[in-house]
């Protein structure tokens, strides 16, 4: 105990101190910016987090470089980022009656009613409240699990093990995200066949390229996945701008009135809906691939269906925000537990954490991160300690820290936003296109990340009109080398068995498990 | 879902088997054809030690190999839905209408990226042609204006033609707002941060 003790303080510590012991508030500062960005982009429509995090990363490693000091910094104000869009999303929802994402819908439900009756303020207090308590929750599950969870999978997965987890992981994840498992399936072994462009681990020279000599060192990583995650979400958002624009209507003008304070009294009310709610956005978001909109959806319902008034949820009450609220920011915290104990992101968000984590210093993500190494002073040699253990205990810092400010400022932040809810989304997304043009231009050197990322974008729009789940695509591009790594490992260590995948019980039953989860999913049966 | 929809799922779905060939078809034409001719280690190779290992072929294959058996399963799936009473799995479209609009988006997108490229370079060279100037563009890529004429001018009326498009006309507003951006851009990328460049001055 007093080893895990000693590993924490160490990374509150790294936190707060540069690497010559003198105070270092950098990365306090960054988590802050982070989150009032997060929360002014959650708020305008047309934009969303991983958008943001995608467009900053860039820019924050121009700002601090690749170095180890860079790391929590960037961390930090990706962090922020992350959190500060999870609870600005409820702006527009509830003054404006425009959710931004699906599951700010269902706050909708309740929140535009209230702002309707002059309870506008009110309901974002009690969305903000609901929001960050979820989070925070959340947070906290993910720091007691996410150790475990490592340590339980160091101890007994190995090369074949851990590649079968990668294969489990990706089958799962096209099973839940979207309606089409085995299509969802597909399109996450295309997204690892064109992740092998360029890169090879024999140094035979470059291979798959089409003879293009640009792609020798393979696609633009950050290029291709913010085509495919925001250029095609930016394809879909003009088209549809387009086409209902005869339809557009003048956002209603809403005056608040009344007492919008938020009592202890009101507290106590939504108090049991909130915790529920946190309850079902943590499970779900410890799953890899399933979304906020199921556990918004699933909160909703559940308070909806216990509540002793079920008739007045959708005509304005503070519960109906609080549920949905506090399930969609509780999936957020969850959702980082695989990145953490297995370095599989689970989200999009999580997949700019890996990015960013991949692209600054030597720090990897995954189950090696959580050991417990004993900590030793060695005279004329230095400290034997585990490194990543105390930058991932710096990481649940900085978290900590994102929480203290979304509790104190983040409220105040939110309630001056509502007129960002005003940017049409016909010039915000346009804009929004030739921002990431010119970021992955500067990041990725050259018109070859242009051109990456518009296909990319179209493969994006593609998937996305065909009913397909981009997320599979973009787990499946991200991971593949390192599934190839693990493949070849595995091959060569069992001395060129190619059975060796089947050959361990705990890869084999993984695999198994992979089989039967996309076949399950296949066979729905037609409705009578 | 409808009754009607049901019926509708029933029926053989033109763009779920056509996914599918697609698929079948793209991940045949990658083993025997596209990796064989762009790969230089196979499917084994021996290493440096003798050793024989996983070359370079080996995961794109199995990947590859993987997408034709899914697809190929899919495919079977999609033709057999009727008789073992199985839901179809979701399956969207692209209309007529998506297409028209990838079209313009196209022609826009590569007419403003066009410009953006050219524009710079071609200046110097009608500038040089006319004695005006000494230098190449690859000389100017850093020197002001000509380093933001293909930047301003491409950017400026890509995004403000996407900007039509989806409005139907073209506001005050919208021109003062993406001239802003464009601005906010250079002080960014151009003047806040060192070893950038706008696009396309990183290609001369």
């Amino acid at each position: 105990m007093d080893l895990v003790l000693d590993y924490v303080m160490r990374g509150i510590a790294e936190v707060f101190t540069t690497s010559d012991g003198g105070f270092y508030w950098i990365p306090v500062a960054m988590v802050f910016s982070g989150l009032i960005i997060g929360i002014i982009v959650g708020a305008t429509p047309g934009l969303n987090g991983p958008f943001a995090m995608a467009l900053s990363l860039p820019i924050l490693i121009w700002v601090f470089g690749v170095s180890n000091d860079a790391l929590l910094p960037i961390l930090g104000f990706l962090i922020g980022l992350m959190k500060g869009a999870t609870v600005g999303g409820a702006v527009p929802a509830i003054l404006f009656n425009t959710p931004g994402t699906p599951d700010a819908f269902l706050t909708t439900l309740d929140g535009h009613p209230m702002a309707l009756k002059g309870q506008g303020p009110k309901a974002l207090k009690v969305a903000h409240f609901s929001s960050v308590f979820g989070d925070t929750c959340s947070d906290m599950v993910l720091f007691m699990a996410a150790p475990v969870l490592a340590v339980l999978i160091e101890s007994v997965l190995d090369l074949p093990e851990k590649a079968a987890l990668i294969i489990l992981s990706l089958s799962f994840m096209a099973a839940v995200a979207g309606n089409a498992p085995l299509k969802g399936m597909m399109v996450g072994v295309l997204g690892m066949l064109l992740a092998l462009m360029g890169s090879t681990l024999s140094g035979n020279g470059p291979r798959m390229t089409f003879g293009i000599a640009e792609l020798g060192n393979g696609l633009p990583l950050s290029s291709a996945i913010l085509g495919v995650l925001i250029i095609g979400e930016v394809f879909i958002g003009i088209e549809e701008a387009a086409r209902h624009r005869l339809a557009k209507i003048a956002p209603i003008e809403i005056r608040a009135t009344g007492d919008n304070r938020l009592h202890w009294a009101d507290i106590k009310r939504i108090m049991p809906v909130i915790l529920s709610s946190t309850v079902i956005g943590t499970v779900i978001g410890a799953l890899p691939g399933i979304g906020t909109t199921l556990a918004a959806t699933l909160g909703y319902d559940f308070a909806k269906r216990f509540s002793k008034t079920p008739e007045k949820y959708g005509t304005g009450i503070p519960e109906g925000v609080a549920a949905t609220e506090a399930a969609n920011s509780s999936v957020s915290g969850a959702n980082l537990i695989p990145v953490m104990s297995l370095g599989i992101p689970g989200n999009f968000a999580a997949v700019f954490i890996i990015l960013a984590v991949e692209s600054v210093g030597d720090f990897t993500l995954g189950p090696q991160v959580f050991r417990f190494t004993e900590i030793k002073e060695i005279a004329g040699y230095g400290t034997i300690i585990n490194k990543d253990l105390v930058t991932a205990f710096a990481m649940f810092t900085l978290m900590v820290i994102g929480n203290f400010f979304n509790w104190t400022i983040g409220g105040v932040v939110m309630r001056f936003l509502g007129i960002l809810a005003r940017i049409p989304k016909s010039i915000m997304l346009p804009v929004v296109l030739l921002i990431t043009l010119t970021a992955v231009y500067a990041q990725d050197g050259g018109f070859v990340a242009i051109w990456v990322v518009m296909i990319f974008g179209l493969i994006g729009y593609v998937l996305r009109r065909l009913d397909i789940s981009i997320l599979p695509f973009v787990i499946g591009f991200l991971l593949s080398p390192r599934l190839e790594e693990l493949i070849r490992g595995g091959y060569s260590a069992s001395g060129g068995d190619a059975w060796f995948l089947v050959k361990s019980p705990v890869a084999l039953t993984f695999l198994l498990i992979s089989v039967l989860i996309l076949f399950f999913a296949n066979t729905k049966k037609v409705p009578a | 879902m409808t009754a009607s929809d049901n019926q509708k799922r029933a029926a053989l779905d033109p763009w779920d088997i056509g996914f599918g060939v697609v698929v079948f078809i793209g991940s045949l034409l990658a083993i025997f054809v596209w990796f064989p001719n762009d790969m230089r280690s196979g499917f084994f190779h021996v290493n440096q030690i003798g050793r024989s290992e996983p070359g370079d072929a080996f995961f794109p294959t199995v990947l590859a190999a993987t997408l034709c058996l899914l697809s190929g399963l899919q495919l079977t799936l999609s033709i057999l839905r009727g008789s073992p009473k199985v839901a179809a799995e979701a399956q969207g479209s692209l209309t007529a209408s998506n297409m028209k609009f990838l079209a313009l988006f196209a022609i826009i997108s590569i007419a403003g990226l066009t410009i953006m490229y050219a524009l710079g370079p071609l200046t110097a060279w009608a500038m040089r042609a006319l004695g005006l100037i000494d230098l190449e563009y690859r000389y100017l890529t850093d020197t002001a204006p000509y380093k933001y004429l293909g930047y301003v001018t491409g950017g400026f009326l890509m995004t403000t033609a996407l900007i039509a498009l989806t409005e139907g006309r073209l506001r005050r507003v919208s021109i003062i707002t993406v001239l802003t951006v464009i601005i906010v851009a250079i002080v960014i990328f151009d003047k806040l941060l060192t070893n950038v460049l706008l696009p396309p001055n990183a290609e001369f």
